[in-house]
């Protein structure tokens, strides 16, 4: 059958839906696109901390960047911290920021950063970053250009809103149909949908159908029969608790999203201006639910300054870890929960979801005829990504010393990747390199496993080069501490910045300039 | 307004000064007052003008931003348009004091009611949390340094113009493309005809003092009038 491909169906809204849905409609204006999600579902907010990719994204879609800003309770994240991975002793804490070191020969970088006497931390020589998130800094100032910043960052948001956000831009401004129906069957062969059945209008047909519908996997699963390839060998974390803490008015908001090891897996805290998402992630073969929830609360009482911790009710959540054995069957394609899941340690879940759409939108297939080759480039591509993330999470519990049996657990050969075991054998010759890391778009680069592996202590490999690349990385060390000071000084914090956003808005409300589009 | 204060990283130590440009924060000005150490620089981007002062009578130079009075042609959309600003407005809000004996170094003032004194939390810091300078300081006191040289060794230029009757009054007419003018008048520019009658012994007198290079900046700087007068055209015809 050949056929043209114009109508684009989308089952499920959430982030992943709706942000197909916008980028869809942006890139792809001569789709006809209807998004049909379901009145009785909520949706799970697949994380709320996102990449610097989603400023971009945002930007393509056509939204600006302040109205996201205030509509999704963002803040700005300019990467992770990690406390207690190492040793679990209080001073054990690394960070690993969104930007990179300087472009210089990483063996020289690192013999400089260790030739400097009485030395910090790996990122705080390799990046201005560090200095402006140990001081809670925003990475722009408003007086910027959207989306540009002194700093790479991304955010730290409210899912629901940003989903809501983007149905009110999808609907009004792109051109997308938006239904609201339960899906009740499915027509068509495994590799070729037809139509999906719904409650209340009936059959919906389509050319393309996109699976967003999370973690039941209504088209790629039930329908595609397309396998799950469970990860939990590896990743070995299946629960998480969580909580929104809400925060005094005028409390600092952290620049970046924070990690902190227990005894049995890891606690999130992201901070937005509103509240602080908090959430214990363990593992259930080694750590029952209320020894995750007194840990969980211990945590907000010594962390969150104000709460009132025994008052709060977490959200459990289990989850299974894997992806699908093909994101792309015949005419169908997943995207978000639908096509995997694992820990947000990273925050893989949203730059998953955009990597997913850019290459589905690069490449959109105008006839059927080409669309089996699409399929097995893409699904190539992304269990590449897929091993990639597997590995590089992997890598922040290989390279620990704790104690624990969870921990020594992980640290068992038996669960670590031949790929991941390969590249440790590696990198005690050399620096991580786009030489381990050839792929466009690659999920996590050199220079984030350098930030993971000096973080936490790897060994650093014997110096080579000349004399002249020494005092060249020396340099280059040198500028990244003067631009740090420089950047300290002329940054708000993140609460000044978001406060005075919203004075400007309300002000401007109030004198009738916020026209609408 | 004013309410200057010796600037101190105790008084100071969380002092923010915004430093982007916008006519709110004091850059709609229409000239802003230049040194001829700095006229190699201005050349390059803005018209170079004399005026004097009726009071005291004496010569100063201008770079021109803008026909009328509070506009700044070289302002828009929040950006300054030009790769240099004349120190004068690049040092706002600081300035450069004098102890209350008038004796001794000069030191930096702050101007603390000028608009770029943030009160928001926002701009940058004149001190970093351990009370040192900040690099924005630094730079700033560079700029002081450069400007306060520079007015000092303005007198001894103006004075070699006058000796030798260089300057001239100048008027300019700015037509636009709708038909209607502007008229800039109480401005001097350097008189080539005399500098081009100037004898050995003349010229010899001015480059000695470093003052011939200066003085053909500022002829060349005139350049800018047109491009000058085409941007108020665009902003003109474009509302």
């Amino acid at each position: 059958m050949t056929g043209t491909i114009d109508r684009f169906v989308i089952v499920g809204g959430g982030t992943a839906g709706w942000l197909a849905a916008c980028v869809m409609a942006a890139r792809r204006p001569d789709l006809a696109i209807t998004l049909v999600e379901s009145p009785d579902i909520p949706t799970i907010g697949v994380g709320e901390g996102s990449w610097p990719t989603l400023r971009e994204t945002l930007r393509t879609i056509g939204i600006a960047e302040d109205d996201f800003l205030r509509e999704c309770d963002a803040s700005f994240k300019q990467g992770s911290r990690f406390d207690g991975w190492v040793t679990g002793a209080p001073d054990d804490s690394y960070l690993h920021p969104f930007t990179p070191p300087p472009p210089d020969d990483m063996r020289a970088l690192l013999a400089a950063w260790q030739d400097t006497g009485p030395h910090g931390s790996f990122a705080a020589a390799m990046t201005p970053q560090a200095a402006a998130c140990a001081r809670d800094l925003a990475p722009r100032q408003r007086a910027m250009p959207g989306y540009a910043g002194a700093l790479n960052y991304g955010y730290h948001l409210d899912a629901g809103k940003l989903a809501a956000m983007l149905r009110r831009h999808a609907t009004m401004h792109l051109g997308v149909t938006h239904l609201s129906d339960r899906v009740t069957g499915v027509v068509g062969r495994p590799d070729a949908i037809e139509a999906v059945e719904l409650a209340g209008i009936g059959r919906l047909e389509g050319d393309f159908f996109l699976d967003c519908s999370g973690m039941k996997a209504l088209l790629i699963g039930d329908h595609c029969r397309s396998a799950w390839v469970d990860r939990s060998d590896v990743s070995f974390n299946d629960r998480a608790l969580a909580v929104q803490v809400p925060v005094v008015p005028g409390s600092a908001i952290a620049s970046q999203t924070v990690a902190t090891a227990h005894e049995g897996g890891w606690i999130w805290d992201i901070a937005l201006p509103t509240r602080r998402g908090v959430g214990c992630v363990y593992s259930s073969r080694y750590m029952d639910d209320d020894r995750a929830e007194a840990i969980l609360r211990a945590h907000i009482a010594s962390h969150v300054p104000g709460a009132d911790a025994g008052s709060l009710s977490p959200r459990k959540l289990s989850f299974a870890t894997g992806h699908r054995e093909h994101f792309w069957r015949g005419n169908c394609l997943a995207v978000g929960l639908s096509a995997g899941f694992i820990e947000p340690l990273e925050a893989s879940a949203i730059v998953m979801i955009e990597l997913s759409l850019k290459a589905l939108a690069d490449n959109f297939p105008t006839s059927s005829d080409a669309m089996p080759i699409h399929a097995e480039r893409f699904n190539a591509l992304f269990r590449y990504r897929w091993d990639r993330i597997v590995d590089f999470l992997k890598l922040h519990y290989v390279l620990s010393a704790r104690a624990e049996p969870y921990w020594m657990a992980q640290r068992d050969p038996a669960t670590i990747p031949q790929s991941l075991a390969n590249q440790l054998v590696l990198w005690r010759d050399q620096p991580p390199s786009t030489w381990d890391f050839p792929q466009i778009d690659e999920i996590f680069s050199a220079a984030s496993q350098q930030y993971v592996l000096y973080g936490m202590g790897f060994a650093i490999p014997r110096a080579g080069g000349s004399n002249t690349v020494g005092a060249q990385a020396r340099a280059r060390l040198a500028e990244v501490h003067e631009r740090a000071r420089g950047l300290v000084s002329a940054l708000p914090t993140n609460r000044i910045y978001t406060d005075a956003m919203k004075t400007t808005a309300t002000a401007a409300t109030a004198q009738g300039e916020n026209a609408l589009p | 307004m004013s309410n200057h204060q010796i600037l101190n990283n105790a008084q100071h130590a969380d002092l923010r000064v915004h430093t982007h440009a916008d006519s709110a924060l004091g850059d709609a000005a229409m000239a802003a007052l230049v040194v001829p150490d700095e006229f190699r620089k201005v050349q390059a981007e803005y018209p170079i003008l004399f005026k004097r002062d009726a009071g005291s009578g004496s010569f100063s130079a201008m770079a021109l931003l803008g026909f009328e009075n509070g506009e700044n042609l070289y302002l828009s959309n929040g950006k300054w348009d030009a790769r240099y600003r004349p120190l004068s407005m690049a040092i706002q809000p600081f300035l450069v004091g004098r102890p209350a004996d008038g004796e001794g170094e000069g030191q930096v003032h702050v101007d603390m009611d000028h608009p770029r004194i943030s009160t928001s939390g926002e701009g940058t810091r004149v001190f970093d949390e351990t009370g040192q300078p900040t690099p924005f300081l630094e730079t700033i006191a560079e700029m002081l340094g450069s400007l306060h040289v520079g007015y000092e060794r303005s007198a001894g230029f103006y004075a070699a113009l006058e000796r030798h009757e260089l300057l001239e009054p100048f008027s300019l007419e700015v037509p636009l493309s709708d038909g209607s003018k502007h008229s800039l008048v109480g401005f001097h520019i350097v008189n080539e005809e005399t500098l081009r009658a100037l004898d050995a012994d003349a010229l010899a007198d001015l480059h000695g003092e470093g003052h011939l290079m200066p003085l053909f900046m500022a002829i060349a700087s005139l350049s800018h009038l047109s491009g000058l007068a085409a941007r108020k055209d665009a902003r003109h015809t474009g509302g």
